[in-house]
């Protein structure tokens, strides 16, 4: 290996270790409970979805600002998505819901406010119709 | 031209067809755009279209977007990509060996079975609106409350077809490279393994032998033939995997067609499938594009350059590298499936995948370095379209490695910036750039007619990459706004990302055609189509080229 080539390699290596370490970090909030802390949840949501719906709790989905919360989704026939959107439509955060499986999600919402929950993932062409506008209420 | 020989006749056959295929998945592409600026724009044409298709009476517009969205990979990748490749790789791989293909009979055999597996797959998305799109996430193909089961079998059979002539095409290959032939050598198959997984030098470097007179043979063998071969290892892997999909979907299609017998699909567990699919898929991605990308440069580079690759010995440790990547980065298309453990996540999603942001990154400075070093350098239509494609795979994969992330994943899963930012620009930049190159090379060596590096192949390259970037970022801005992938949005959500993405696509539109009338222009129309009408049935010979 030339000079100018373990240069370069050692420029890679250092980019992706950078970049690693930093996105594992607590610098992106989320990474400190999802891969560090694991806090237990105050509040658990169990969510079910089937035949393009979206089936929330009965008392419907309430939180505070700053409590740690998991959602529990569970599908009955195909692949879905579970994600949570802000009113300006850009993504909170989202998973998959995979048939016969529990898929879980801890979650720490910051601000109050209201949220949304689209599946993310495609279904079936009415794919697009699964959205419930301000399924979740945050409060301060 | 010149008198074409049987493979020079069936490359151009192949690459032809390729770009057909190419102008087809991009009108369906173009279509697709237009659908997601107005849902409704196109339901006065896919009125019209039902005459043909008797299915589609009725049928929603999301019905056909999603139809159109499952046949357009399928078109795009198999029939464009493939076909190129199978092309240039008959030509090439007998070229430089310096050895006869070894089951000649087998080339037309590839050439029609991979046409006819296109088509099937895409007729089932047109005339069926078969909608399970090519992630065949389980159960979704064989939910027959939501995807038509004709269309199901349909797409099965065509999958089954294309995945068994990839096999047919991958024999014949390893085939071409063992067969002893004078004045070549032959190689052996275990050898040729062990040369193409990098697994010699490790031996040697572990047990610390001498070269021997056989390893020295082995390693004069051109690193765009070890390349290909391992390359080719994964699209086994690959076309094995897919060939499983296949099957399921005609197992369980086929008696709820015939015998109103509905099996459980609760049978197969969709995580399971999943990293089985995913693991297989990847190695298309993740494998062999990068693999034959690699050796396509290592062998375009040096020759239109004039001079040795740079790093040669690297290079070849590298392809071994390869070997622990593509097989171990499949869980980051599960990063957001939370039943998946997360040491797999992490270990094969994230920092597994991170390894390509080596290999390629050490690839590309390699081919780099040979061009830097060549100076002064001429830039012809092929050296043109290499520095595009790599630039665009540079791009495109340290999108790929950033998103693929078990942090950043949460908030960029399924969302625009996957498949803009990333896959679009790895493939419509990097990978359709490259054989755009591998063609304008080629043409003149099997015709002896040379392209003119005129301004047609500067519309061609400005306007394809412009239009790819232009594209691909008003996506990546839409992913950042929230959009998804996969989702129609009624509402016009998205609208000014998405109107500019279609005149984008527009301008790429215009790239190709200005590629397709500047080929023609210099092979002339004849030679075009005298590659399809046999001898005898050819009106006059053709005439004399201007070179």
């Amino acid at each position: 290996m030339e000079r100018k080539e373990k240069l370069w390699f050692a420029l890679l290596i250092l980019i992706a270790v950078t970049f690693n370490a930093v996105t594992l970090s607590p610098l992106i909030p989320w990474q400190e409970w999802r891969l560090w802390s694991h806090p237990t949840p105050e509040k658990r949501f169990f969510i079910e979805m089937e035949d393009y719906e979206i089936r929330l709790p009965e008392q419907g989905i309430e939180v505070n600002a700053g409590e740690f919360v998991e959602f529990v989704v569970t599908s009955k026939d195909v692949t879905y998505g579970f994600g949570v959107f802000r009113p300006d439509g850009t993504i909170v955060f989202q998973m998959q819901v995979l048939p016969g499986w529990e898929n879980k999600f801890l979650w720490k919402f910051d601000h109050p406010g209201t949220y949304s929950i689209r599946s993310t993932e495609y279904s079936g062409p009415r794919h697009p119709e699964m959205f419930l506008k301000d399924a979740i209420r945050v409060k301060s | 031209m010149a008198q074409l020989g049987f493979l020079e006749k069936w490359t151009l056959r192949f690459a032809v067809v390729g770009l057909l295929f190419l102008a087809l998945s991009g009108l369906e592409g173009v279509l697709m755009r237009i659908d997601l600026v107005n849902e409704e724009a196109l339901l006065g044409l896919q009125g019209a279209l039902n005459v043909i298709r008797p299915l589609g009476q009725g049928a929603s517009p999301a019905e056909y977007f999603y139809a159109t969205l499952t046949a357009h990979p399928i078109v795009g990748i198999y029939g464009f990509a493939y076909m190129a490749i199978m092309g240039a790789f008959y030509f090439l791989v007998p070229f430089l060996l310096k050895k006869e293909i070894r089951f000649k009979k087998l080339v037309p055999v590839n050439f029609f079975l991979q046409i006819a597996g296109v088509l099937i797959c895409w007729a089932a998305g047109f005339f069926l609106l078969f909608n399970g799109l090519y992630t065949l996430y389980w159960p979704l193909p064989v939910s027959f409350d939501r995807v038509p089961v004709a269309g199901t079998a349909m797409f099965g059979f065509g999958l089954l077809l294309i995945e068994i002539n990839i096999l047919i095409f991958v024999f014949n290959l390893f085939a071409t490279v063992l067969r002893r032939s004078n004045p070549s050598p032959g190689y052996s198959l275990r050898r040729y393994l062990m040369e193409a997984f990098g697994l010699s030098r490790l031996v040697r470097f572990l047990l610390r032998k001498e070269k021997s007179e056989d390893d020295l043979r082995y390693e004069e063998m051109p690193v765009f033939i070890v390349a290909v071969g391992r390359g080719s290892i994964d699209t086994v892997i690959n076309a094995f995997v897919l060939l499983t999909a296949g099957a399921l979907l005609v197992i369980y299609a086929v008696p709820a067609l015939a015998a109103g017998l509905y099996l459980n699909p609760q049978a197969i567990d969709p995580l399971i499938y999943k990293n089985w699919f995913w693991w297989g898929l990847d190695m298309v991605a993740d494998g062999n594009v990068l693999m034959y990308t690699a050796g396509t440069w290592y062998l375009l580079v040096p020759l239109l350059v004039g001079r040795k690759l740079y790093g040669e010995s690297v290079v070849r440790t590298v392809i071994l590298a390869d070997l622990l990547i593509s097989l171990g980065v499949w869980s980051h298309h599960l990063l957001a499936d939370q039943p998946q453990p997360a040491f797999l996540r992490l270990l094969s999603g994230q920092f597994i995948t991170w390894g390509e942001f080596l290999t390629m990154g050490l690839t590309i400075f390699a081919v780099m370095m040979t061009i830097w070093l060549a100076r002064p350098v001429k830039f012809t239509p092929p050296l043109k379209f290499i520095m595009g494609s790599i630039f665009s795979f540079a791009v495109g994969g340290v999108a790929g490695v950033f998103q693929a992330n078990y942090g950043l994943n949460v908030v960029a899963h399924n969302t625009q910036l996957i498949v803009g930012p990333h896959a679009h620009t790895m493939l419509l930049g990097g990978l359709a750039m490259l054989i755009f190159a591998v063609i304008y090379a080629l043409i003149p060596m099997l015709t002896k007619i040379e392209i003119p590096n005129s301004r047609w192949v500067d519309v061609h390259l400005w306007g394809w990459l412009l239009g790819a970037f232009g594209m691909t970022s008003a996506m990546g801005w839409a992913g950042n706004l929230g959009m998804l992938r996969r989702t129609l949005y009624p509402d016009g959500a998205y609208q000014p990302e998405m109107v500019v993405a279609l005149i984008s696509s527009l301008l790429m539109a215009i790239a190709f055609a200005s590629f397709l009338i500047n080929i023609i222009r210099s092979l002339g129309w004849r030679n075009v189509l005298s590659l399809f009408i046999p001898q005898g049935r050819q009106v006059s010979p053709s005439p004399p080229s201007v070179t």
